[in-house]
């Protein structure tokens, strides 16, 4: 039924330049074209609103600008693992299981997720805002073992998912001695896997997880964790370290 | 001013539309209505500039700057409508912080006239919705959410008249499916209604009851999805009688607005200016003063750094 129409449609747009030298061919229609001003320096910023911010903008200023931690080193993203994904999907897994009350497994993200690296020495509010815009929630899912192992060759293929809890050996795109929790993975039964709304829904072309046999929330953001962690660990007089252990065995490309 | 340089080209050449059109200076002033849209969509919670560092749009966007921009339309222009389409919030700290307060304030200070909710309006609940509503100073529009057995009933109408110069402009908003979307325990209890049903019988009420001699549907369900999902575009092809769709969710700058001919021969035009405020849309339409029959629309594309590139 649709398809008529738009064929309709295109083929009204392709006829417009053909037609468009004659006078008024549609009815009470005339030109439309491009619309939108662009709101950039050459604006002056309007007083009264301006005026209303300040007061909002130094707050958050003052608020981003809170020292939360501090870093040995600068912490940043890479294929397969890395300083930052290892260090972010362990706080996660870490403080998901005090709140969530039950096991879980393993823990997955993607390198999309993360906007910006964790700088060396002072770690400030603003910077794990900047490493954490997004309001994604934690949550855990069941997965069955082929769904596990699909999880997994999507990490082998795509080098985008740091894990923790979790080891492979990634080879032409596939995933094999994988181990969860110290054990080898056992197709047969089921993994509860944390990860963010986001990628639960299917963001970064994670499709298994549409499989997932049961949904969880935790009840916490992400970027709420990731301020929790750095703040319980300045709590104990512990700064930020890089986790280089290799997680993943992989050879690189030729 | 790249961009700016491109739309002109397009405009006068390949897409065609445009030149099928008479020149608003034909049309003798004393004789039209003059109605000047403006929209957001997709705010984001963008208060201040995307910062000036090297990144996509760095340096543009800003309320402050938008507020400028508007007032100065306004003393240009009788006859200004400004909307939104949805999402104000999240995307930044200052909704973090102050859960949407200033970003409400700003828009009631410059004067937007009626907004509708995207799903990240949302995001702090029904309660956090709740709490805000007293700062906007402006209606949010809602025809297809079902809010009666909610906190925030009553909160909304599904649509508004406005009156200029004896020019009815009746303004509907529709709201994309929350499930999935949004986390139940934000949207509780309230119920997605069909749009295609609800913006017919929205056109129908405006067009029949309230005689509105235009109308302008403030839709937040996204410009374009392959498959069936609802779209604004399968919007205009399925329901005759909006004029005019201004949209948000997909965040879609659009190069030109897409003029989409319903099979009864009803015309709308779709536009959404991306997101984050980097651009205030502006589209005008005149009307017989008499008949208050549609007889152009254009847009002064006031580029504003360049001069004004056509009028």
């Amino acid at each position: 039924m649709k398809k008529p129409l738009r064929t309709s449609l295109n083929l009204l747009l392709l006829l417009l330049p053909l037609v468009g030298c004659q006078p008024r061919v549609w009815q009470a229609t005339t030109a439309a074209a491009a619309t939108d001003v662009p709101v950039d320096h050459a604006l002056k910023d309007h007083p009264q609103v301006e005026t209303t911010i300040a007061p909002y903008r130094e707050r958050v200023t003052a608020q981003m600008s809170e020292v939360i931690g501090y870093s040995e080193a600068e912490l940043t993203k890479g294929e397969y693992q890395s300083p930052l994904g290892n260090f972010v999907v362990d706080l996660l897994l870490e403080e998901s299981r005090e709140l969530y009350g039950q096991p879980i497994d393993m823990a997955v993200a993607t390198n999309g997720g993360f906007r910006s690296p964790i700088p060396e020495g002072k770690v400030t509010m603003g910077n794990a805002f900047e490493l954490m815009p997004f309001e994604n929630e934690l949550v855990v899912l069941t997965l069955d073992g082929p769904t596990v192992q699909e999880l997994f060759d999507f990490a082998a293929s795509t080098r985008i998912a740091p894990m923790a809890n979790a080891t492979y050996t990634a080879l032409d795109g596939k995933a094999s001695n994988i181990t969860i929790n110290g054990k080898a993975f056992d197709p047969a039964r089921h993994y509860t896997v944390l990860t963010s709304d986001y990628l639960a829904n299917g963001g970064d072309h994670m499709t298994m997880f549409s499989k997932a046999l049961k949904t969880e929330k935790v009840g916490m953001l992400m970027r709420d964790a990731i301020v929790r962690h750095i703040r319980e660990l300045t709590a104990s007089g512990k700064p930020i370290k890089p986790d280089t252990a290799p997680r993943v065995t992989f050879h690189p490309q030729p | 001013m790249k961009r700016r340089d491109f739309l002109r080209t397009t405009a006068a050449g390949a897409a065609g539309i445009s030149l099928l059109g008479i020149p608003f200076a034909t049309e003798a002033a004393d004789k039209t209505i003059k109605l000047t849209i403006l929209h957001t969509n997709d705010q984001h919670s963008r208060i201040d500039p995307f910062p000036d560092d090297g990144r996509a749009y760095g340096g543009m966007g800003g309320m402050a700057r938008r507020a400028s921009l508007i007032s100065e339309i306004r003393k240009q222009e009788a006859n200004v409508l400004l909307f939104d389409s949805g999402d104000i919030w999240q995307g930044t700290p200052y909704f973090n912080f102050f859960e949407g307060e200033l970003e409400f304030k700003l828009m009631t200070q410059m004067q937007y006239d009626a907004a509708t909710l995207g799903n990240h309006d949302f995001d702090n609940g029904l309660e956090g919705l709740q709490r805000q509503l007293p700062h906007a100073g402006f209606p949010f529009l809602s025809a297809n959410y079902d809010f009666s057995e909610t906190i925030l009933k009553d909160a909304f109408k599904p649509y508004k008249v406005f009156e200029k110069q004896g020019l009815r402009v009746g303004v509907f908003g529709l709201g994309i499916q929350l499930k999935g979307l949004v986390g139940k325990m934000h949207y509780g209890q309230t119920v997605y209604l069909d749009p295609v049903q609800k913006a017919q019988e929205m056109v129908q009420v405006l067009r029949q009851q309230e005689k509105c001699h235009f109308v302008i549907c403030l839709s937040h369900l996204g410009y374009s999805y392959v498959g069936e999902k609802i779209d604004d575009r399968k919007l205009a092809q399925r329901v005759s009688g909006i004029d005019l769709l201004l949209g948000g969710h997909t965040h879609t700058f659009m190069e030109v607005p897409e003029v989409i001919r319903h099979d009864s021969g009803h015309e709308t035009m779709i536009n959404q200016v991306g997101w984050s405020g980097l651009f205030l849309g502006r589209i005008d339409f005149a009307f017989q003063k008499k008949s208050k029959r549609k007889v152009g629309v254009h847009t002064a594309v006031l580029a504003v750094d360049n001069p004004v590139l056509t009028s």
